[in-house]
């Protein structure tokens, strides 16, 4: 269990990383860009397919991610700029666990649980940390199923109920609107990010980066299919919805008489989404590992460190849940595509041959 | 090693010193030439009266040297052999076979005299098919060997016997076929057998632990089977099989999870209905798993999950209750385990009663006692036949069903859902062998799904599952 | 040595460790979560104005317990009042030690008097909150909501329950009633033409009837059964229109079926033409119904209504072959046309008196043409004149 299969790359791309974009984004882009938000998510989309394919022509090259920065910048520096990354992995986490930690207090009780209830968490996320990285690609044989099966559910209960119409008139907020929504949803786009540290645990096909692309794309069209159809349910009121994947589907009318069967789907999602948000989690430690060696007890601990530090964070920013998402997506939100776009791009300038002493 | 001398009565005391216990016994005789001869068995596992056929009588009226070879013309018997070793020799006398010494010998005699008391072959009752072959392992290697080589008659399946047990010598025979399973697979069963360094071995169980990669998983590694159709349908496959001497079931390895959910009756029906079935098992086994725990966790944290009119209906069941609904589902579970325990131990008859008692005394009564409630009884109820659907996984299936219950009772669905990520996470991460416990599904291997829950017809599974890695990779032209 | 050791058994220390909080969890039982038994199942509320702020009537159901013979469900009301919807739940809780859940609440039952002002003041609670069902019905009633959600029904235990009959999917389908949800009506209100409409139910007394003290949700509450009170039945065949979250006109049960047959709604819905002077009730089998808006100089709403309808029942003596024959005659035929051009026109001088864009002409302008809809978006409604073209054919 030391390689990830390609097919199972492109189930990453396909199945896996989209249902990221299913909880908190929808709302957020029709905060800004309200009817027209099928508009930056196809923005971001493109940007980040392109990123996509960076990467995956970097693995043609055959060297990890530390080896390739290490190949031409030297090993020092290239530990630095690895370590920076796993900062930036780590950074780009705090919105998906965030959004998860709401999602699951929304979605899985009827009334407000306390934080312990989430705790278990990240039981799971030092659990997973711990795993070789590899194993992800086994994960992703069962979940890309799964997650075909949960989103397909959710969208047959939804589709009847959308008013596809809603989303007229093309361009009402404007370019500078969807622009504006855009760059909010920067946040929510860093696939490429967490492809880097598994490079050399994949081998390159000939073909495999448009493969890749066209996989990534085809989970975009779903997203934005999904998106089309939760704006169509909810229109104006969009903006209120902000668990989106576990709400579009209640209307369905067979509801009334089986009860919220809608939640298997909801359900299914929801476990995908658990191993989709320690990703960046995993991607960082891997980075760290990459760079300072692998020793035999390291991965167990800087998984139990990490979840701790991170359990805590969660902790302690329960009530400013508001400022963080105004911070990551505001601000902050420039931090993505510098390190999930431009930076794989960046990296197809790198040193190609490899060097004696990296 | 100490070896037998030329005296007899050395030998014969040498022998006797390695084996003091009562039950083994020598019998002296005299050839017509005066020949000394002393025959050392053990009482009640020789067959005595061939012995006395076969081998004393024709060697009272011998006449030759003291030679083994000549002596061993004399006997009646197809299963001679000739052993120098003073401890072979009495782990042959164990073993039933009676050893035969002489005065001036170079070597002894071993005769296979062997009295085996085994019982009839029979259908076995954890594996019954109402289509298909109805024979079972008994607990006799040989017999059961011989089951295997009447289905399998190629020069190419090997049987090769190994003793384990530091103490108890029990015999296993290595099943595999030459060309079709993996060497190294064969090569690592064999070192892992010989590593084995234990008293007794009573029971091929004892040998799962020793085969598997993890010896504390909660999902086992190493297949079970006590159908010699299935055994040979497994090797046939590529696997490599192991029958226990003194076991009725057989092991098989490497092991798929899938395994457990085909029955060989799903061969013997068309595959439309085998593919109904195997998704019906697990159908079954998810229910059985995650019934109960959904139904404390809904009436705990997410009252959503029954539709308003189940709510209000089983709302109106529990209120008189005085437990809390994920302790009167643990007491629920708990009595079915320990009646379910019981019945199993007990005898038939006794079965027969404890049955009333438990359907109706702890059923009905504690029902209308208020103890529990009727929605909570219908819901192990039909957790408890979910989990026989799958039978051969019944041990680990009611471990997950409890771990999955105490975890909705104190944090919810998101508990369940948790404690299903660690089980996948789990699964897809434990291999033997190199071979994947949860394949064909993770890594997913396209061809092999063909015969997974799905069951294609038997002109699609032309070649042996890519899982297992066969060299001799088409079994259909 | 020791230390590999150690290190090794950690993992089994941990499972024992993570055993004894989960089993820990599971007995103690508590997270500050509420269970089934701890909870209030609300199962209609009733929102009235008051001096104060606001009165919430919730429905709670009430479980018959194990030994129960009879189906049905029991219910309990119970009123508060506070100055938010927030403080009158907070009230119910405080007044039952129930935890009210509004999971399962299907049905808001708006007061008349609460729908002179912009009812998102009294819904923003429910549609803030997370747990409730935004797919619940939402209606107004005649008086006090108090009143309907606290009154015994003559047809089921709970009056929630009876009233959720009359907006079933059979009554909507007959033209005689319209529907709305919490979300759809938040949808109209915030969309660009700020309207809505919302079933308008009135309470009868059910002649000849009384209930027995026994039945329904016993006491406590406003709600309480008192012996001898009048069961009551329950109607919504007029329709109460919004503009900007306020009640601002009630179509009558001609108008509503108007606004049904419009929107392409009805199978199965009788209205009355006339033959010879008597009444003609027909049945509409197909129904096709459109608004479109056509600003090409000034606006025209364009309201196109066409129906294929079989003869129910005439109010004269007819022979047994014009009783087998489902046809109608040219003359029903253009009384059917009167009769229902009277109704659209009736519905369009009411939207149009009451300033309620009830058929989305400004959604509709603001979807196909943003320019127009900026030169029109404060004057359509009153410069829209309608083309009312309606057909009415016969089931072959």
């Amino acid at each position: 269990m030391t390689k990830i299969g390609r097919r199972q790359i492109y189930f990453f791309l396909a199945c896996i990383a989209p249902v990221g974009k299913l909880v908190f984004l929808p709302a957020q882009l029709a905060d800004v860009a309200k009817n027209d938000l099928l508009f930056p998510a196809a923005m971001q989309y493109l940007i980040q397919t392109a990123a996509v394919f960076c990467v995956l022509l970097l693995a043609k090259r055959g060297m990890n991610f530390f080896e390739l920065l290490a190949n031409t910048f030297g090993k020092i520096a290239a530990r630095v700029l690895i370590t920076v990354y796993a900062a930036f992995l780590f950074f780009a986490a705090l919105l998906p666990l965030l959004e998860q930690k709401l999602f699951v207090q929304s979605v899985f009780y009827d009334t407000l649980p306390s934080l312990v209830a989430f705790a278990p968490f990240f039981l799971f996320t030092a659990y997973l940390c711990s795993k070789p990285l590899a194993s992800y690609g086994r994960t992703w044989d069962i979940l890309g199923p799964l997650a075909i099966v949960g989103f397909a559910g959710i969208l047959a209960f939804s589709f009847g109920s959308a008013d596809f119409a809603a989303l007229l008139p093309v361009g009402a907020v404007g370019f500078g609107g969807i622009w504006k929504s855009a760059v909010s949803a920067f946040s929510w786009f860093f696939d490429a990010a967490l492809l880097l540290p598994l490079l050399g645990k994949f081998d390159y096909e000939k073909g495999m980066a448009w493969k890749g692309a066209l996989f990534y794309l085809a989970g975009g069209a779903a997203v934005l299919l999904f998106l089309a159809v939760f704006y169509g349910i909810f229109q104006e009121t969009a903006v209120n919805q902000l668990f989106a994947f576990s709400t579009t589907s209640k209307y369905f009318s067979g509801i009334t008489m089986l009860g919220r069967i809608d939640y298997i789907f909801i359900f299914t999602l929801g476990l995908v989404m658990a191993f989709y948000v320690t990703l960046p989690l995993q991607g960082g430690i891997e980075c760290l590992l990459l760079a300072y060696g692998r020793k035999k007890y390291l991965p167990t601990a800087l998984g139990v460190a990490v979840s701790a530090a991170f359990l805590t964070t969660v902790l302690l920013l329960d009530y400013r849940f508001g400022d963080v998402l105004k911070a990551i997506t505001g601000a902050a939100a420039w931090i993505f595509p510098v390190f999930a776009s431009a930076l794989p791009a960046l990296m197809l300038l790198l040193r190609r041959e490899r060097r004696e002493t990296a | 090693m100490k070896n037998i001398t030329g005296s007899l009565k050395e030998s014969t005391d040498a022998l006797k010193k390695l084996l003091p216990a009562e039950d083994i016994l020598t019998f002296s005789f005299s050839s017509a030439e005066g020949l000394a001869f002393t025959v050392v068995f053990a009482d009640a596992i020789t067959n005595k009266e061939v012995l006395g056929d076969q081998v004393i009588r024709p060697l009272m009226h011998y006449e030759g040297k003291p030679a083994a070879e000549e002596i061993g013309k004399c006997i009646v018997s197809p299963e001679l052999r000739t052993e120098k070793e003073l401890e072979k020799l009495s782990r042959e006398v164990l073993a039933g076979n009676p050893v035969l010494l002489w005065e001036g010998m170079d070597e002894a005699v071993i005769v296979g005299t062997k009295l085996v008391f085994v019982r009839a072959i029979s259908e076995p009752s954890t594996d019954v098919a109402v289509k298909g072959p109805r024979e079972g392992f008994i607990e006799d290697v040989k017999i059961n060997t011989s089951l295997v080589r009447r289905r399998l008659k190629t020069g190419e399946l090997r049987i090769e016997m190994i003793e384990v047990g530091r103490r108890s010598k029990t015999v296993v025979a290595l099943c595999y076929l030459d060309g079709t399973s993996v060497k190294r697979n064969v090569e690592e069963i064999k070192r892992k057998l010989n590593k084995i360094d234990i008293d007794i071995v009573p029971d091929s169980s004892y040998l799962t632990h020793f085969l598997a990669s993890r010896p504390y998983s909660l999902v086992k590694q190493v297949g079970t089977t006590e159908k010699p159709d299935i055994f040979c349908a497994k090797i046939a496959e590529g696997r490599v099989g192991l029958i226990v001497d003194g076991s009725p079931i057989a092991l098989t390895a490497p092991y798929l999870l899938i395994e457990d959910f085909q029955s060989s009756e799903d061969y013997f029906v068309p595959p439309y209905r085998a593919t109904f079935t195997r998704l019906l098992r697990l159908f079954a086994l998810l229910v059985a798993i995650y019934l109960p725990a959904f139904y404390v966790a809904a009436q705990l944290f997410k009252l959503q999950l029954f539709p308003i009119k189940l709510l209000l209906t089983i709302s109106g069941s529990i209120r008189d209750i005085p437990f809390s609904p994920s302790l009167e589902m643990l007491l629920v579970l708990l009595v079915l385990e320990v009646l379910n325990e019981a019945s199993i131990r007990m005898p038939k008859y006794v079965g027969m009663a404890l049955s009333v008692v438990g359907a109706l005394v702890l059923g009905e009564t504690a029902v209308s006692a208020g103890f529990v409630s009727t929605p909570a009884i219908i819901i192990i109820a039909f957790s408890g036949i979910g989990l026989y659907a799958v039978p051969n996984l019944i041990e680990q299936t009611s471990v997950l069903r409890l771990v999955m219950l105490l975890v909705a009772g104190s944090v919810g669905t998101y508990g369940i859902i948790l404690v299903t990520a660690f089980v996948i996470l789990y699964l897809v991460t434990t291999e033997n062998m190199g071979v994947p416990l949860i394949a064909p599904f993770s890594p997913m291997v396209g061809r092999d799904l063909r015969d997974s829950l799905v069951k294609y017809n038997l002109g699609s599974l032309q070649k042996r599952p890519g899982t297992l890695k066969s060299p001799n990779k088409r079994r259909l032209r | 040595m020791k230390l590999r050791k150690f290190i090794q058994t950690i993992p089994m220390k941990i499972y024992v460790l993570l055993l004894a909080i989960v089993l820990f969890a599971f007995f103690s039982n508590d997270f500050g979560l509420v269970d089934i038994q701890k909870t209030a199942i609300i199962l209609a509320a009733g929102i009235d104005k008051t001096e104060n702020g606001f009165s919430l009537t919730a429905q709670i159901a009430v479980p018959k317990g194990s030994d129960r013979t009879t189906g049905g469900t029991s219910s309990v009301e119970i009123e508060a009042e506070g100055e938010t919807v927030s403080d009158c739940i907070s009230l119910i809780f405080s007044k039952t030690g129930w935890v009210p859940k509004l999971v399962f609440c299907d049905l808001i039952v708006l007061g008349e008097d609460a729908v002179k002002e912009d009812v998102i003041a009294y819904l923003n609670y429910f549609l803030r909150n997370e747990y409730m069902p935004d797919s619940c019905l939402l209606a107004v009633c005649e008086g006090k909501a108090n009143e309907l959600i606290a009154s015994k029904s003559a047809i089921d235990d709970a009056s929630s329950l009876a009233i959720e009959k009359l907006f079933s999917d059979a009554a909507v389908k007959s033209g005689k009633v319209v529907t709305n949800t919490l979300k759809d009506f938040a949808i109209g209100y915030y969309g660009v033409s700020g309207s809505g409409y919302l079933p308008f139910i009135r309470m009868t007394d059910q002649q000849g009837e009384q209930s027995d003290s026994s039945s329904g949700g016993g006491s406590g509450g406003s709600g309480g059964g008192d012996g001898g009170e009048m069961q009551k039945i329950y109607s919504a065949e007029e329709t109460a229109i919004f503009q900007n979250g306020k009640m601002v006109g009630l179509l009558p049960r001609e108008q509503t079926l108007a606004f049904s047959l419009l929107q392409g709604n009805v199978f199965t819905g009788t209205f009355n033409a006339e033959e010879d002077g008597k009444p003609v009730t027909l049945t509409v089998v197909r129904n096709k119904g459109g608004v479109s808006l056509n600003v090409k100089e000034a606006p025209m709403a364009e309201l196109s209504l066409e129906v294929t309808v079989r003869l129910c029942c005439r109010g004269i003596t007819a022979p047994i072959e014009d009783i087998a024959s489902d046809r109608i005659s040219g003359e029903i035929a253009a009384s059917a046309k009167a009769a229902l051009d009277g109704y659209v026109e009736g519905l369009w001088r009411t939207c149009k008196e009451s300033g309620c864009d009830l058929f989305n002409l400004n959604r509709m302008l603001y979807r196909s043409s943003l320019k127009k809809y900026s030169v029109w978006k404060d004057s359509l409604l009153r410069s829209a004149k309608a083309k009312i073209e309606t057909n009415v054919k016969s089931m072959k």
